[in-house]
């Protein structure tokens, strides 16, 4: 390779990145451009540094081992029910096959496992673990709205001051760090399990002050386990617990006081919520609670869920042709 | 080898707290990294350090507990923004909404300073997340002056740009890092945030002299120190930000204070985090350091110590 110019520059660079990113080592890698013709061994070792004592391929597999373990350790840890549920090899594997496909494209590991649902939905690991794309997903929506937008949450008081008359025509909007979920299996309470039996202590909405995404770890370098931790190199993994059922289910995802929650919906009180997403009205929603019901348990009902998004916070606003806070 | 001589784009009015004679901003003390493990404790008691380091990339955020923390902290301390995705050194593109992103944080929490890595840390588009070697070449060089004048202009400000560990280096590099590091600052103008515990782990992985390194550092483009520990895996030092600093770092930081003079100085720890009471204790040490190391110096220190754990107040630090 020749050496000087922005265009060498590059070209250094973009074998960097493919020697540390290859997911069986800076070795392999080698051997996989040295069959393409593009670099061989020697014309490595002019290039970069190494001696007897670290050569330049062990020098390079540093930072190859550095790259996918914070990565790992990033998604372990907006994931860690997924993790649970699989076991820490299998989620090994299905990291490694998700960087190869969706490496990072965003300055902040933040947004590293934003597209991890949707790929655990099109791995062959779902056949073992159908439900682990639905978990993954409640996974995903808890560290989504952890640092979603902090809007004071609306008050019993102002919701009063709507006039009985108008109040129909009112419609709610919701608080940014809010999620609406539909599952095909019944991830809230498989997710709950798999709390308990990591020692947390989640009631019946699952409650988490979240850390920041990819640990605040800063710069520091990251090291793969210790291969003297167990026969196997890998963590043991724990005994499984049974597979939840496949039904379809529903929850919701919020936040409060720097606390994310969720909790399983009715499809009845998903469906309020999806009308509230639409922009319908108070009236539009009580219409939909009327179907089959009494005038009056139909109101009771209305009053019962919204008196429940009161409480839990995840209304912002209710306007009727102006913002009313 | 001849080195271009390129004026810097930043006036020396832009620089922020440039009140020191030499045009270094203030000297802020002894600070540690405010890590998510310490909220609870920093917010609730005073904690004996002068100021605090936070990591631009976690706060990039729209809303949520990290902010609010951020928010409080800067209420009470300086605090300075130092990111690890600035990626100076890449030959991709720079990321216009990254900087927009650095520039309202900036703005809205008005640090002592930002700053970033000497480094690259992805291409193509594809970010490793980690702080990659360049080549230390004028190829090199003449691209990352190129960037950091950018990037000072887009956020109407200096930078400083920290040296990293690295564990390989390049054969075609032309200049020694320090040189490479020191030609940086005074091409375009930044700062220098200079780590002792990477130029120990570095010299130890490279075969350098680290006190060579000290002596290639122009004093006045000093802003910054950082102290870490690191991991002796035998064959090589890595810097994983998880152990007490060691004694030959300490004494580096001892040489470093006797050659550039009283500089801020940092505590990192970010892996198997302890106590806050355990960096507190790590910071006073530095400090115990730099206060005996400083009445050796020769001349009068145009400075102001900030004393320990002084509020600042959001507008006291433009």
């Amino acid at each position: 390779m020749k050496t000087g110019g922005q265009v060498d520059l590059k070209r250094t660079q973009e074998l960097f990145w493919e020697l540390i990113t290859a997911p069986e080592g800076v070795r392999a890698a080698i051997d996989s451009l040295s069959r393409r013709g593009l670099v061989d061994e020697p014309s490595l070792n002019s290039l970069f540094t190494g001696d007897q004592g670290l050569p330049a391929v062990e020098r390079l597999d540093i930072y190859a081992n550095m790259y996918f373990y914070r990565l790992l350790d990033c998604l372990a840890e907006d994931f860690p029910k997924t993790l649970a549920a699989v076991g820490p090899a299998r989620f090994h594997n299905l990291v490694t096959d998700y960087l190869l496909r969706h490496p990072s494209e965003h300055p902040s590991l933040r947004y590293l496992g934003q597209r991890l649902p949707q790929f655990i939905a099109t791995h062959p690991l779902l056949e073992a673990f159908p439900h682990l794309a639905d978990l993954a997903r409640l996974e995903w929506a808890r560290a989504d709205v952890f640092d979603a937008p902090d809007v004071q949450p609306l008050s019993r008081d102002v919701l009063a001051r709507l006039p009985q008359d108008r109040a129909g025509d009112a419609r709610f909007t919701l608080i940014p760090a809010f999620a609406l979920l539909r599952f095909d299996h019944e991830v809230v309470s498989f997710w709950r399990k798999l709390d308990e039996r990591a020692g947390g202590h989640a009631g019946t909405a699952a409650a988490s002050g979240a850390a920041i995404h990819g640990g605040g770890s800063g710069n520091a370098a990251r090291e793969a386990p210790d291969p003297g931790a167990s026969p196997s190199g890998e963590v043991p993994e724990p005994p499984s617990l049974p597979a939840p059922a496949r039904r379809s289910a529903a929850a919701r995802v919020w936040r409060r006081d720097f606390i994310v929650y969720h909790c399983s919906l009715d499809e009845e009180e998903a469906r309020c919520l999806d009308l509230v997403l639409a922009g319908e009205s108070i009236g539009r929603i009580c219409q939909q609670l009327a179907a089959g019901r009494s005038l009056v348990k139909a109101t009771a009902r209305a009053g019962r869920m919204m008196q429940g998004w009161l409480e839990d916070g995840i209304l912002a606003e209710v306007a009727l042709n102006e913002t009313t806070r | 080898m001849p080195l271009k001589a390129v004026r810097s784009s930043m006036s020396p009015d832009s620089a922020p707290n440039r009140d020191r004679s030499d045009g270094r901003p203030s000297f802020l003390g002894h600070g540690v990294g405010l890590r998510r493990d310490h909220f609870e404790r920093v917010l609730s008691d005073p904690a004996a350090v002068d100021w605090f380091e936070a990591l631009s990339e976690n706060f990039m955020v729209e809303g949520g507990r990290p902010l609010d923390v951020l928010t409080r902290v800067r209420e009470r301390y300086p605090v300075v923004l130092h990111g690890v995705s600035l990626s100076i050194g890449s030959t991709d593109p720079l990321d216009q909404a990254y900087l927009a992103r650095l520039d309202a944080l900036a703005r809205r929490f008005q640090p002592a300073w930002v700053s970033d890595h000497l480094c690259w840390t992805g291409v193509g588009g594809r970010n490793a997340h980690d702080l990659l070697p360049l080549p230390y070449t004028e190829a090199a060089l003449d691209h990352v002056v190129e960037r950091v004048q950018r990037v000072q202009e887009r956020l109407g400000r200096p930078i400083a740009l920290e040296n990293v560990s690295s564990y390989v280096a390049y054969r075609h590099s032309a200049l020694a890092e320090w040189e490479f590091l020191a030609e940086v600052a005074l091409r375009s103008g930044c700062g220098i945030l200079l780590d002792i515990n990477n130029i120990y782990v570095s010299a130890r992985n490279h075969g350098f002299d680290p006190g060579a390194y000290l002596e290639g550092i122009p004093p006045h483009k000093v802003w910054q120190f950082h102290l870490a520990g690191h991991s002796d895996k035998g064959a090589y030092l890595l810097d994983t930000h998880d152990h007490p600093v060691i004694d030959p770092v300490w004494e580096l930081y001892r040489e470093a204070v006797l050659r550039f003079g009283p500089v801020s100085t940092l505590i990192e720890w970010d892996d198997r985090i302890p106590a806050f009471e355990r960096l507190e204790q790590e910071s006073q040490r530095a400090r115990a350091i730099h206060d005996e190391a400083l009445p050796r110096l020769a001349g009068p220190a145009a400075v102001t110590a900030a004393p320990a754990g002084r509020p600042a107040g959001l507008g006291s630090h433009p």
